[in-house]
């Protein structure tokens, strides 16, 4: 809605570039504007028309929803594609990156989670505690930025290319070096994604843990002579793994919903950078697209998480 | 009874360390022997923390085939000092700063953690007394009953199914084998206390620790409960249990010999019959008086007055001074020593000094 009121859509956008165009050549005359130069009332109309901006905003979202119904998202403005096609195309690169953020941050938190809920107090709880929020209170984007100028080839080292999602000669190259160029672009903006996110995880983590920990069962597991390493890593984790488990679902929608702003800091062309350009540029049909697309994953992601806490909390059956 | 010694509780020692005030830092940190000193200067986490002493020199023997009752109110170290026979207090806060678990020849507080293991579960089984908290919330019952036999026997995955339906059965639960799937929330309290009784008898040790293991149930399901404990000694003669309880009726219908504490200290030991005939110490005569007369009825309830005090702020002397009937000037300088008074009955107390 939001959008659609902004001004500079594309019907400004197609009569400026009228107006250049007039401008140079013989603009015919007719209604005029205030910079003086004039589009005739009868192009204007087909403009509207070719956009759909004759009819009024509501009968316009009628008709988007019951295309929506068919499976029709439209046709991008820009693309001048159907809307499905520019979005699915950009699909691989941010599911690319985010599954890699998704397993990076789960292989990386839980572990660093049970280790500092087993070692709570310890000078490693608290230095990794101040080191994932100092990293959680990093904007992604910033830390791009930044890595970009430090290690993309700027003013200091040149040790990572300065983005894209892979070399322009990648498909020329043998299958050793596309692994390797594959990882050497990835390495910057999986930082950017993943750094913010271990806070939350971790001490979500740990203080679950040691919740657990101090249980009755805890102490009932010990008891029965069980190794220490069982008791943590299978009563006490198992019970710890319930609220995060229940995070899991949601990170589907993070999974392709990329990032506007590292995609565009690093010029991955995902769906992040799609969304961002689609903003500027008014393509309102892709904006909606990417819009329904998240709505959906979110919904199947909640769906998703009930799923997952039913599996790991027997008291939470499905009847 | 036999006369055989199942486990010898020498000087044991067990404390807190709890944040304190700066006044009770100086009352409680110049006292210092080498031991508390030394273990001061090794640990920066103590800084700023004083000992409350939970169990504060306790020694006591196990005889093989008994029931020793350990009684006392709320906070008086009875479960601490059943805790650290097991050596499962939580450290931090709490540490076994001294004395000897003699179990089998072996000190169990020299043993490291692996070799604990296989005491635990084994020769020392445990009953808690929160049975609704006490079982593993997202495991199967049947799973939580294998894993103890898996640990500590050499069978197979298949006998150990079938020995852990047979504990099942053995202590009442219908249609065993269908709820060795059930998880613990599918039963209610009194059937996990039977499961719980069920995985601590599974390897027969050779002392069963119940901590409370009625308290927290009803009156008509606390006497089979107790049953089915006493039912290890069916199995294994020389098996003994110890039993902590506050509940004087239980103490009566099953224990042997029987330990008051209180304060972190014994106060005083006899058997059974001796206890409830001719109570000795004030506290075990006002823990007597405090049960309802049958006989008696429409008589107001005796009880011992005040509250435990705060363990930081225990008297120096007696630690039952503050709310001892017959407090004499005595008590509160010197704490008397535990002697005997007639056959194997221990009273501390200056009265009988």
């Amino acid at each position: 809605m939001i959008l659609q009121v902004v001004p500079g859509g594309p019907l400004e956008m197609e009569i400026m570039r009228i107006r250049m165009g007039g401008a140079m050549g013989e603009g015919p005359s007719s209604t005029s504007s205030s910079s003086g130069i004039s589009i005739p009332e009868s192009a204007m109309e087909e403009i509207k028309k070719f956009y759909g901006f004759d009819k009024p905003i509501y009968e316009r979202y009628i008709v988007w929803v019951g295309n929506l119904f068919k499976l029709n998202l439209g046709k991008s403005y820009v693309y001048a594609e159907p809307v499905w096609d520019v979005i699915t195309s950009r699909f691989p690169v941010s599911i690319y990156f985010g599954m890699i953020s998704f397993l990076l941050t789960y292989l990386v938190c839980i572990p660093l989670g049970v280790y500092k809920a087993v070692k709570n107090g310890s000078t490693f709880d608290i230095i990794s505690s101040a080191i994932v929020f100092i990293g959680y209170s990093i904007p992604g984007f910033a830390l791009g930025a930044f890595l970009l100028v430090m290690f993309g080839g700027g003013s200091f080292l040149d040790w990572f290319p300065l983005g894209g999602f892979r070399s322009n000669d990648y498909d020329t190259l043998s299958s050793v070096d596309k692994i390797k160029d594959q990882i050497h672009h990835t390495v910057l903006p999986v930082i950017s994604y993943v750094i913010s996110g271990f806070a939350t995880l971790t001490i979500l983590t740990k203080n679950s843990v040691i919740e657990n920990l101090s249980q009755d069962y805890i102490r009932t597991a010990f008891s029965k002579g069980i190794s220490e390493k069982r008791v943590i890593f299978y009563h006490a984790l198992r019970n710890s793994l319930i609220p995060i488990a229940t995070g899991l679902g949601h990170f589907l929608g993070i999974l392709v919903a990329g990032s506007f702003l590292i995609e565009t800091v690093f010029n991955i062309d995902g769906i992040g950078l799609l969304g961002y350009k689609s903003i500027v540029q008014r393509d309102y049909p892709v904006v909606m697209g990417l819009l329904v697309i998240n709505t959906l994953l979110l919904l199947v992601g909640n769906i998703i998480s009930d799923i997952i806490y039913a599996i790991v909390d027997p008291r939470i059956r499905f009847k | 009874m036999e006369n055989k010694k199942l486990v010898e509780v020498k000087n044991l020692r067990t404390y807190f360390f709890v944040e304190a005030t700066d006044k009770q830092i100086t009352e409680h940190t110049e006292n210092f022997d080498e031991k508390l000193n030394a273990l001061y200067a090794g640990d920066k986490y103590l800084k700023g923390k004083v000992p409350a002493k939970a169990v504060d020199g306790v020694s006591f023997d196990i005889f093989e085939g008994e029931v020793l009752g350990i009684v006392g109110e709320s906070g008086s170290g009875k479960s601490v000092t059943a805790y650290s026979i097991t050596r499962l207090i939580p450290d931090p806060p709490g540490k076994i700063v001294g004395g000897e678990v003699i179990f089998k020849g072996k000190d169990l507080l020299k043993l490291s953690f692996d070799e604990m293991k296989d005491y635990r579960g084994k020769e020392i089984a445990m009953i808690f007394q929160e049975p609704m908290t006490s079982l593993n919330p997202v495991m199967k019952i049947g799973d939580q009953i294998i894993e103890v036999l898996l640990k500590h026997e050499k069978i197979s995955k298949e006998e150990a199914f079938k020995k852990a339906v047979n504990m099942l059965e053995q202590v009442g639960i219908p249609a065993a084998e269908k709820r060795m799937k059930d998880y613990p929330h599918q039963f209610s309290g009194g059937m996990r206390q039977r499961v719980m009784i069920a995985m601590a008898l599974s390897c027969h040790p050779a002392l069963l620790i119940a901590d409370e293991p009625t308290t927290a149930l009803d009156v008509t399901i606390q006497a089979q409960i107790i049953e089915l404990m006493l039912r290890l000694k069916k199995e294994r003669k020389e098996a003994a249990i110890l039993l902590i309880t506050h509940n004087l009726g239980v103490v009566a219908e099953t224990c042997d010999r029987v330990i008051v504490m209180y304060g972190g200290k014994i106060q005083e030991v006899a058997d059974a019959d001796s206890i409830f005939e001719n109570p000795l110490h004030p506290y075990t005569e006002g823990l007597m008086s405090s049960l309802p007369d049958p006989d008696k009825p429409k008589q107001l309830l005796q009880a011992i007055p005040g509250i435990i005090p705060h363990i930081l702020e225990l008297p120096k002397g007696c630690k039952f001074a503050t709310r001892c009937t017959k407090v004499f000037d005595k008590c509160w300088e010197t704490e008397p020593d535990l002697i005997e008074k007639g056959k194997s009955h221990f009273v501390r107390c200056h009265l009988h000094g």
